[in-house]
């Protein structure tokens, strides 16, 4: 591996509820501006695995470490963008505005007695000129489109100037040309900004000419370094529980 | 009108009724939109408990109010989060205990009179100086932590997990903010009432949010329905001889009936 000091450092984590085994021994590790795209049925641990990676599930067994610091030492969390699944289900009576959740990218980064900085508001601006929803800035949110939701969620992590995103299945809701502007959008935040993606998803095909690396969950865990050779490998079509050939859609010519 | 105000009393009670307007909308934007609307009942019952102990041993309920609030609002969210437990349930269970210890406690001491009925259902004529002091002193620092915090709970609000894994202190600040809460409304049942004080926190938002608006804009609707409510109760309540808490809560039901009406979206 070309980089030497990893983002995250996951060893032999497990998970297990009730003697069930969520996810099995992961180990694994994700290094700066990487593309990660995980991918694995429902309900085989992906979710579990990027929760335990932000320290919102406790591991049963194992460890993760986050720039060289296990999780309870680690201080720089707006380093991390964290996404979730629901992020474009927004309750529509929630009273906000685009620019009320961009802004809280910058709450935990202000000090007691401050309201936003100069500094603050231009992170802001300049991760909703990125997100290309400046114009939206008054709008509640629960008025906008699936679409416009999810760039303003991204936003908002990407106001907190991260060095990586997480990103759940941000597209449940999301309409399919936006879900391409997103796709787009990906890319250039990582090619362009050096951001590290990590992103959970089903529409592995889509992307598989723009990672660098795929994780398949369940359970355990396969890391396929090479994406383009492995998607059509028999391990991954065991693990992930369908003929690997449905995957085998992406770009390249072979 | 204006000759209520030549009564101590009424001035008394006006003070306090603004006070708690302003702390009960504020604080009772953050408990809607966590989804936390059954904690004020639940504590303004403990803190009733407290008033029970407070006239048995006979010295200020109100103190005993705001130490017994306090109390319960931890140990609310001590079990929430170690025992994994309904929220809901947990609150029922603390509701109904702390209603039938402090039962319990006037019967015992032979104190059920006059005096806790004023805090069931709260009493303008009831507010001493001393509770002036005590209102105006919690009341201030309740909203210093309410002002200095109110955009970490505003993300712990929109998300919990999001706002953790941005680096905000959850754990930290929602202690504190059922402490203040807590706080609040041991400080309001004297002039709402135990029974009622939930109403003003919560109806205020929910008719706020009606609107549609920004953050900043709904609380300020709130709080502007909050103290339209209370001065309007208050008046009534000295020219009809009602109980203050009860004309309160049907001001802001009537406020609450309107924003429906305006806003049918």
């Amino acid at each position: 591996m070309k980089f030497s000091v990893p983002i995250f450092d996951v060893k032999n984590l497990s998970f297990v509820v009730k003697e069930h085994a969520i996810l099995s021994n992961i180990s694994l590790e994700i290094f700066p501006s990487e593309y990660i795209a995980v991918i694995g049925p429902n309900g085989g641990g992906k979710t579990t695995l990027v929760r335990m990676l932000l320290g919102l599930e406790k591991p049963t067994n194992g460890e993760v470490k986050i720039y060289g610091k296990k999780l309870s030492h680690f201080k720089e969390w707006y380093k991390i963008g964290y996404v979730p699944q629901r992020a474009s289900l927004v309750d529509s009576s929630f009273p906000a505005t685009v620019l009320d959740i961009v802004n809280m990218g910058r709450t935990s980064q202000r000090t007691l007695f401050s309201t936003l900085s100069k500094s603050d508001k231009k992170f802001v601006h300049d991760a909703m000129q990125k997100m290309d929803i400046l114009d939206l800035a008054d709008k509640m949110v629960g008025t906008l489109s699936g679409g416009q939701r999810q760039r303003v969620m991204i936003a908002r992590a990407l106001a907190s100037n991260p060095k990586i995103l997480i990103l759940d299945e941000p597209n449940t809701g999301v309409d399919i040309a936006s879900q391409k502007k997103f796709y787009t959008l990906l890319r250039e935040l990582n090619k362009k900004d050096g951001i590290t993606i990590v992103f959970i998803t089903h529409d592995i095909g889509v992307i598989a000419d723009d990672i660098a690396r795929l994780f398949t969950i369940n359970q355990k865990a396969i890391i396929c370094n090479n994406p383009k050779q492995t998607l059509s490998c028999e391990e991954m079509s065991s693990l992930y529980g369908i003929d690997a050939h449905l995957l085998h859609n992406h770009r390249h010519e072979h | 009108m204006l000759e209520m105000f030549e009564y101590d009393f009424m001035q008394r009670a006006f003070v306090a009724g603004i006070i708690i307007a302003v702390l009960a909308s504020i604080s009772g934007t953050f408990v809607v939109l966590r989804r936390y609307s059954l904690i004020g009942e639940t504590l303004a019952h403990s803190a009733l408990l407290g008033v029970a102990v407070g006239i048995v041993a006979e010295f200020n309920p109100l103190w005993s109010a705001v130490l017994f609030a306090l109390f319960a609002a931890w140990l609310i969210e001590y079990l929430r989060s170690a025992f994994s437990l309904y929220s809901d349930a947990v609150l029922a269970i603390l509701l109904s205990g702390s209603l039938a210890l402090a039962v319990i406690i006037v019967s015992l001491g032979g104190a059920f009179n006059n005096s806790l009925i004023s805090y069931l259902f709260g009493s303008i004529l009831a507010v001493s100086s001393e509770d002036i002091l005590v209102i105006s002193v919690f009341g201030a620092v309740s909203l210093f932590l309410l002002l200095l915090f109110s955009k970490e709970f505003y993300f712990i609000a929109y998300d919990e997990e999001v706002a953790k894994t941005s680096g905000v202190k959850v754990d930290i600040l929602n202690f504190l903010l059922v402490s203040v809460v807590a706080i609040i409304i041991a400080l309001s049942i004297r002039v709402v009432g135990s029974l009622l004080i939930s109403a003003l926190m919560i109806i205020p938002t929910v008719a706020a949010l009606r609107f549609r608006v920004g953050f900043v804009k709904t609380v300020l609707i709130s709080l502007a329905i909050a103290l339209v409510s209370v001065f309007v109760g208050m008046t009534l309540s000295f020219h009809f001889s009602l109980p203050s808490g009860a004309t309160i809560v049907l001001c802001v039901l009537f406020v609450f009936i309107l924003s429906l009406a305006i806003n049918k979206r």
